[in-house]
């Protein structure tokens, strides 16, 4: 914790939570455009509702205002693994379904694979800022896709989607917590006057 | 007491007079106006298509007793149309306010009764004391996908209408303007202001929730408004401004991340700063008079308002050079 106090860790603090908010930001923005092309290319009806699925990490949080910062850190750097976990797994379902005729769709969503991979291991450097160990990825081999009919596979692929647009949005919001309680703030609550 | 009765414009009306028989002696009356025979049908007051005027208290009496035999309060008026529903969030992540009112007036009093369910989960409205058609939704999740679905339902005596709106939390933010907004001129600046203004009050959380700006600014000669965004602070100097003329100046609010902009502010109004003319006319004056007697004319190498000492900058030399215009201009007249 000693660490997390000194003049070049709040820096540095500041400058990977800066980095990041941009990083999310940007990663918000691709994730858009991506979801317009998967509509498109899938078919489907872009104000379709799509039931919660399972193995999504949910953006959604009650009492958000209330969590520590490692507790956001936390939360964020599970999601993100679990989403690219669950992309790569989409870029082998779009490879094995369109081959070479993937369009546009292939690229986009490897390049949002890319920055999910880039954040995650951006909050892990944050983590170790705040003197916490980054939690090990559980087990080698990610969980099999569960078997699932074409259309299933392209209304799980649109959740997947709008629920990283979602934590990207989040994901500003949180950093942007982190930023303005400092580094090794984890006893200190992101309390804002909101909630 | 007096019992209330309400009908449909249009309707046709028939009154008994409590518990008198049909053939029995009455008389009728309306707003303390008796009503001739013509709408009675035996004892039974009849009122065809009635319209709004009928509206008021109706009096049966008996015929020769003047005894008060029935009393009731016609209120004449229609069902209610489809009621017009707007939500909106304007201090998240705090929560959501929803608003109503009806496109037509109904002439007799409406319920209003509203739900608001997030997926399984049916949250409470709390009502507004004022305005009155108003409450307010505290979020109990932020960041969820799953949408709002709001239903308002209007009734009254008449009948009943319903709407609905569904959508998702980001979609609906909407800051209010910004407020405070202040323009100044720059001193020795002449294509200057200089723009402030505060984040709107309602916005809870403006450090953690930063907003973004949009300035929009013209001459009031002209009809096309320039603009600038601004992603952080709350002011801006204008740089371009034509020198001399007023300007108009609103700023708008958006949530650096989410929903949309707010409406304009308040315009405010400025003028760049100009240097003092009160010199510039005294040494014409005095010139003009000079230069009549020549025949030809050489200005003035020096004026006071030239005077270097003075220390204004770039504005001092464009008032030199439009003085020697100005004082060459007469020369050639009087030649």
């Amino acid at each position: 914790m000693a660490a997390a106090d000194t003049p070049s860790a709040s820096l540095r603090h500041h400058d990977l939570c800066s980095r990041g908010i941009r990083l999310a930001r940007k990663m918000r923005s691709d994730v858009t455009d991506l979801l317009d092309i998967y509509v498109e290319q899938q078919g489907l009806d872009a104000s379709i509702s799509v039931a919660a699925v399972e193995g999504v990490p949910a953006a959604a949080a009650e009492r958000w205002a209330e969590q520590t910062g490692t507790q956001r850190l936390l939360d964020n750097l599970a999601a993100y693994r679990a989403f690219r976990v669950l992309l790569a797994q989409m870029l082998e379902e779009q490879r094995e379904q369109l081959g070479d005729a993937n369009g546009e769709l292939g690229p986009a969503l490897a390049a949002v694979l890319l920055q999910v991979s880039a954040f995650a291991y951006h909050l892990e450097e944050l983590l170790e800022l705040e003197s916490r160990r980054t939690p090990a990825e559980e087990g080698s081999e990610p969980p099999a896709p569960p078997r699932l009919s074409l259309f299933e596979q392209k209304l799980r692929g649109l959740g997947v989607l709008r629920e990283l647009a979602q934590w990207a949005v989040r994901s500003v919001r949180d950093l942007r917590q982190l930023a303005k309680h400092g580094p090794g703030s984890s006893a200190a609550l992101g309390l804002a006057d909101s909630q | 007491d007096s019992h209330i009765q309400y009908e449909r414009v249009g309707a046709d009306v028939t009154m008994k007079c409590g518990s008198m028989d049909w053939d029995a002696a009455v008389t009728w009356m309306a707003n303390g106006t008796d009503i001739d025979d013509s709408h009675l049908n035996g004892s039974y007051l009849i009122l065809k298509n009635v319209d709004l005027t009928q509206s008021g208290q109706y009096f049966c009496y008996e015929g020769s007793s003047w005894h008060l035999k029935y009393q009731t309060i016609l209120r004449v008026g229609v069902p209610p149309k489809e009621p017009v529903l707007m939500c909106r969030s304007n201090n998240y992540p705090k929560g959501f306010y929803c608003s109503w009112h009806l496109p037509s007036p109904t002439y007799i009093p409406n319920t209003f009764n509203i739900s608001v369910i997030h997926g399984t989960r049916e949250m409470v409205c709390e009502k507004d004391v004022f305005p009155k058609n108003r409450c307010h939704i505290r979020y109990l999740q932020l960041f969820s996908t799953v949408k709002y679905k709001v239903t308002l339902t209007v009734t009254n005596a008449l009948g009943k209408n319903s709407t609905s709106l569904t959508f998702d939390e980001f979609a609906i933010v909407k800051p209010d303007p910004p407020e405070s907004v202040v323009a100044k001129p720059v001193p020795n600046n002449p294509r200057r202001l200089e723009v402030s203004w505060q984040n709107p009050s309602s916005w809870p959380d403006p450090e953690s929730f930063p907003l973004k700006f949009f300035l929009r600014y013209r001459p009031l000669i002209l009809d096309q408004w320039q603009h600038v965004e601004l992603s952080d602070g709350t002011s801006h100097t204008i740089t371009d401004a034509y020198a001399g003329k007023e300007y108009i100046i609103q700023v708008a609010a958006k949530d650096n991340d989410i929903g949309t902009w707010s409406d304009w502010s308040v315009a405010v109004h400025a003028t760049p700063w100009t240097e003092e003319p009160k010199h510039l006319t005294t040494e014409v004056q005095i010139t003009e008079t000079t230069s009549t007697s020549t025949s030809s004319f050489m200005p003035p190498p020096t004026t006071k308002i030239c005077d270097k000492g003075a220390g204004v900058g770039s504005g001092a030399v464009a008032v030199c050079w439009t003085a020697g215009l100005v004082l060459a201009a007469y020369g050639v007249l009087f030649i």
